[in-house]
């Protein structure tokens, strides 16, 4: 009885602490890949299309529970637990033995928890909760089998007791399966620092959280991938700090920890992106492309409701809406669009067009914001900030002189230095009669002297890194290539 | 004692079965109901129409009625018709009327409805329809299927699912299945593209894939049409891409950049060219009943460059797409000279998938603003044209909607119409069916039953390319299945098949410069 509540108290720390302290976002992200709504139609085709429907729906239902993580958290460790539980019922080992008990529910874990960025293409149906609940029921089966065999085949043998050096053996052996079982887990369990950061950052741009994802950018120490780029740009966009912090965040472009680097920036990014910056049809594109491969997920409902609702498609919200309505936990999402919406429409006020961005959604938003013409003073912005990144000054005058009226004599900081290097590079207009602050001229002007001194690109770049590492002009002149993978 | 009990028992059934209200007050009005069929023409033999009552309420009745005095009481708000009692109905208002009363309970009184009919006319639908359940989709694809319905019930039978074959880039997309004379000679057919490419050829219980695919033609065979009696199937050849609509809720444009005609003998596998011109894009063949001429749509367009993918994508809207013919003549297996049937250019529009009905007097298409794939269009509409009259074309405007309607098929007496609408919510596509009477008008069209009312509600895929058929198809899953993981034989090309040569100019492929899209029917 004590093995047993040792075991069982430590594997229930184990698992609530790897899903609650290290694995929450991920907890989050599987429950809003997982298909499940209250409807007839859906129990339906989740029953009739599979061989163990049934099983799959109730799977689906649990893990709809991991978008509240403690809900779904406790459900996954009591149904291993209870795994734990039903195999030595059904194997009748003794309570030495138990730590054996283990080894199933940790690799059970271990499969969930090791997906890491594979989860977004991973066709599986509940993949957290399939397994075990099949498991479950398989030991369940085969326990009522064996006792019902041993029933009929009684063996009147007398039992032999265990010698004291067996049973030793058996409770080392037992913990030490215990250990490596929980060891394994600890090892598999997908803790990409970059990925955990990419989805609260997703996570708190779907729930319209900015100042969040900033957050999160300044307090990821790694270099970080295209995704966390583009969401960080995204949300100093909408909180009007892009042309003061832009480029003080690192330019990074690491290396997604997962097969196909190119995928996953459009897979996990392309729906807020699109959405966010006024490319509807293309949110709406990449919703729909993922439904078609992956199924319904209500990530992809969200998507395609607030498009139709921000494209005045009625009926369409209703239909999304309606579905959002049934799922567990997302429908209270649904409320408060209209706010959302009234900051997207002002980037929706260009002429439709057809095209297609081949799954490169970076590299797309850079070129068409900035190859874009006039348009509202939010598209104006965009398109002087991406013409920025892209280092394509053609058009920088007229839409620095269109935005100007609207700073009211205080120009963010990046246009500053912007204005400064292009006037130098390309004259066009006294700078002079412009607003720039006295310090940051002083200190274009010492990263002209100091460069000059220095030597070759290469060694500049290291050397200023530090003292001009947050301007527009290191930028400019200094981080090589566009980077959009 | 016994006499008490059933009397007592004989009372409680009483007592269940529903009645209508005495007394109610009169609404004016028709009730909401989904989906809502009222003033559909309906045919004899259709799945019953359940449905929903969406007035708000504590108790419903619904009273189904013929003038013969037949009739149905049906309580609660969901409406679950057994066939046995709407057989009944149906028998005995044939040639007449179905009456549906509705009465809602609400804060302590009836509430009566205007009264929904619905014409019965006498001349059935087939008994099957095909057609293919997906998502409205993209460039993606995987979960697809190809379903057999019968239309007098609700059974459904999956004749072919594509996910269980493979998945990934090692997966395969399968395209609209078309029989031959609504599967009356038991010929039918279907293209799987990507893995496993080819066109799978069902007579009767023989399947075979075949690779249409040769050296002299743009791509494999895409859009079908059945010689109504010889094993020749016209098909058109595309080199199709998709391109997507950055703010318009049209979302998607399927443009051809080149496609062609070509004729499929599937007795001696041989393919032979109909159409093969450079700025002419022929496509959506389809047969007049008697096998003798080939009706099909075709644009023009001068390339203003040499990146016709650019070009086409700026000039997308100046594609219209005209009614052609050729006469066929069965013996020589050859084609005559190409005739404008239609113009829809001169009024500013763009016609698509001509259908000719069987007793070969209409010619039913759908007109849109421009382009070919008319389901993203929502100007789509159908019309109608006497074949064999000087009589102008017109619009069946009870069976249309301003949403997409497109993709029609013709029942094999000629009297029905079944075709695609988005009109639900401009997405997701729905079967409808509407009675083509003898004067050539449509009547307001009744959507493909379903046994549980919000199913369109609720179901994210679309019903794509249906076709009717008179009798099941005769092969099963499993050898379909066999059939497509099996080699394709490979066509032989034969030259042209027309009757005098024409100026023959290479349509090539080579012409395709920009690579921003590929071939979405390509085989491989």
């Amino acid at each position: 009885m004590k093995e047993r509540l040792s075991y069982t108290l430590l594997f229930v720390v184990i698992s609530m602490g790897v899903m609650m302290g290290l694995i929450r976002p991920y907890l989050i992200e599987t429950a809003q890949l997982t298909p499940f709504l209250t409807t007839r139609v859906f129990a339906q085709e989740m029953i009739t299309r599979h061989t163990w429907g049934i099983v799959y729906y109730a799977a689906s239902f649990m893990q709809s529970c991991l978008a509240r993580p403690w809900l779904g958290a406790s459900l996954l460790t009591t149904m291993l637990v209870a795994i734990a539980y039903v195999t030595r019922w059904a194997t009748n080992l003794s309570d030495k033995c138990f730590g054996i008990c283990w080894i199933v529910p940790f690799l059970l874990i271990t499969r969930y928890a090791q997906m890491g960025y594979m989860v977004y293409v991973n066709k599986e149906i509940a993949i957290a909760f399939a397994w075990p609940l099949f498991t479950l029921l398989s030991l369940i089966v085969a326990g009522l089998l064996i006792k019902g065999l041993r029933y009929f085949f009684r063996n009147n043998k007398p039992q032999h007791q265990m010698s004291k050096a067996l049973s030793r053996t058996l409770i080392f052996l037992s913990f030490i399966a215990f250990t490596g079982s929980a060891y394994l887990f600890w090892n598999q369990t997908y803790k990409d620092q970059n990925f955990l950061n990419s989805l609260q950052m997703k996570q708190a741009g779907e729930q319209g959280n900015w100042e969040q994802i900033i957050r999160l950018a300044r307090e990821n120490h790694q270099e970080p991938t295209r995704l966390q780029v583009c969401l960080n740009r995204l949300a100093l966009y909408k909180t009007g700090k892009m042309g003061e912090q832009l480029f003080a965040f690192p330019d990074g472009s690491a290396t997604y920890n997962a097969p196909e680097q190119q995928q996953w920036l459009r897979l996990m990014g392309a729906q807020l992106l699109y959405y966010n910056y006024g490319k509807t049809g293309f949110a709406y594109r990449w919703a729909m492309e993922d439904m078609v491969e992956y199924g319904m997920r209500p990530m992809y409902l969200r998507t395609l409701y607030r498009v139709a609702l921000l494209n005045g498609e009625t009926m369409l919200a209703k239909k999304y809406h309606q579905a959002l309505c049934h799922t567990l936990f997302y429908k209270e999402e649904t409320n408060d669009i209209e706010r959302e919406a009234q900051t997207i429409r002002p980037l929706m006020n260009y002429t439709d067009q057809l095209d297609g961005d081949n799954g490169l959604v970076e590299f797309y938003l850079l070129q068409s914001f900035t190859l874009t013409k006039g348009g509202s003073r939010e598209m104006v912005e965009l398109s002087l900030m991406c013409s920025l990144i892209t280092k394509q000054l053609e058009g920088f005058w007229p839409r620095f002189m269109a935005l100007l009226p609207g700073w009211q004599g205080i120009i963010p900081i990046h246009y500053q230095e912007a204005a400064l290097m292009v006037a130098q590079l390309q004259g066009g207009i006294d700078i002079n009669t412009l607003p720039i602050d006295p310090q940051v001229r002083q200190r274009f002007e010492r990263l002209v002297e100091v460069s000059a001194q220095m030597g070759d690109s290469a060694n500049n770049a290291y050397n200023l890194k530090s003292e001009f590492g947050n301007t527009y002009w290191y930028y400019y002149f200094f981080v090589e290539g566009l980077k959009t993978t | 004692m016994k006499n008490y009990i059933l009397f007592i028992t004989a009372l409680l059934l009483a007592a269940c079965k529903p009645s209508v209200p005495e007394q109610a007050e009169a609404t004016g009005r028709i009730p909401l109901i989904l989906p809502d069929n009222s003033g559909a023409t309906l045919p004899p033999n259709i799945a019953p129409l359940c449905f929903e009552i969406l007035e708000e309420g504590d108790a419903y009745v619904t009273r189904l009625s013929t003038k013969k005095g037949e009739e149905l009481i049906v309580d609660g708000c969901s409406l679950d018709i057994s066939i046995e009692d709407w057989r009944r109905l149906m028998t005995a208002a044939v040639g007449d009327t179905l009456w549906t009363d509705v009465y809602v309970h609400k804060e302590g009184k009836w509430k009566s409805y205007n009264r929904i009919a619905n014409p019965i006319v006498a001349d059935s639908i087939d008994p099957y329809i095909t057609y293919r359940l997906i998502r409205p989709s993209y460039v993606m694809y995987e979960e697809l299927t190809l379903v057999e319905r019968n239309t007098s019930n609700f059974d459904e039978r999956i004749i072919y699912d594509n996910m269980p074959m493979s998945k990934g880039d090692k997966g395969q997309c399968i395209n609209c299945h078309v029989p031959q004379q609504q599967g009356q000679s038991g010929r039918s057919q279907f293209h799987v593209r990507q893995a496993f490419g080819g066109t799978v050829l069902i007579d009767g219980s023989n399947i075979r894939k075949v690779n249409l695919k040769t050296d002299s033609t743009l791509s494999a065979g895409v859009y079908p049409a059945w010689h109504p009696t010889l094993n020749l199937i016209a098909y058109s050849v595309n080199e199709t891409g998709q391109a997507f609509h950055t703010l318009d809720p049209q979302k998607i444009e399927v443009i051809d950049y080149a496609s062609d005609l070509i004729l499929y003998d599937a007795e001696n596998n041989e393919v032979t060219s109909i159409e093969r011109t450079a700025n002419d894009f022929e496509s959506f063949p389809t047969w007049s009943p008697d096998g003798r001429t080939l009706y099909y749509i075709s644009a023009h367009h001068e390339p203003t460059g040499e990146d016709i993918d650019a070009d086409l994508e700026q000039n997308y809207q100046s594609l219209h797409y005209n009614l052609y013919a050729r006469d066929f003549d069965t013996s020589t297996k050859k084609f005559g000279p190409r005739r404008l049937i239609f113009d829809a250019e001169s009024i500013g529009k763009s016609a698509s998938t001509p259908r000719v009905s069987p007793d070969g007097h209409w010619l039913l298409f759908s007109l849109a603003d421009y382009g070919q794939f008319h389901i993203w269009h929502k100007s789509a509409d159908l019309w109608i044209m006497p074949i064999d009259s000087d009589d102008e074309p017109y619009m069946l405007s009870s069976a249309n909607s301003p949403e997409s309607d497109s993709y029609h098929s013709w029942s094999s007496n000629g009297r029905w119409i079944l075709f695609s609408s988005r009109r639900m919510d401009g997405n997701y596509t729905r079967l409808y069916i509407s009675y083509f009477d003898s004067s050539g008008h449509a009547h307001v069209p009744v959507l493909l039953p379903q046994q549980q009312p919000r199913l369109y509600d609720q179901l994210f895929r679309s019903f794509n390319a249906a076709e009717w058929m008179i009798r099941p198809i005769a092969c099963n899953k499993k050898k379909l299945e066999n059939c497509v993981r099996g080699n394709a034989q490979q066509a032989r090309y034969a030259g042209p098949a027309l009757l005098t040569p024409e100026e023959d100019q290479t349509t090539s492929n080579a012409k395709i410069t920009k690579q921003n899209y590929h071939n979405i029917y390509e085989n491989n």
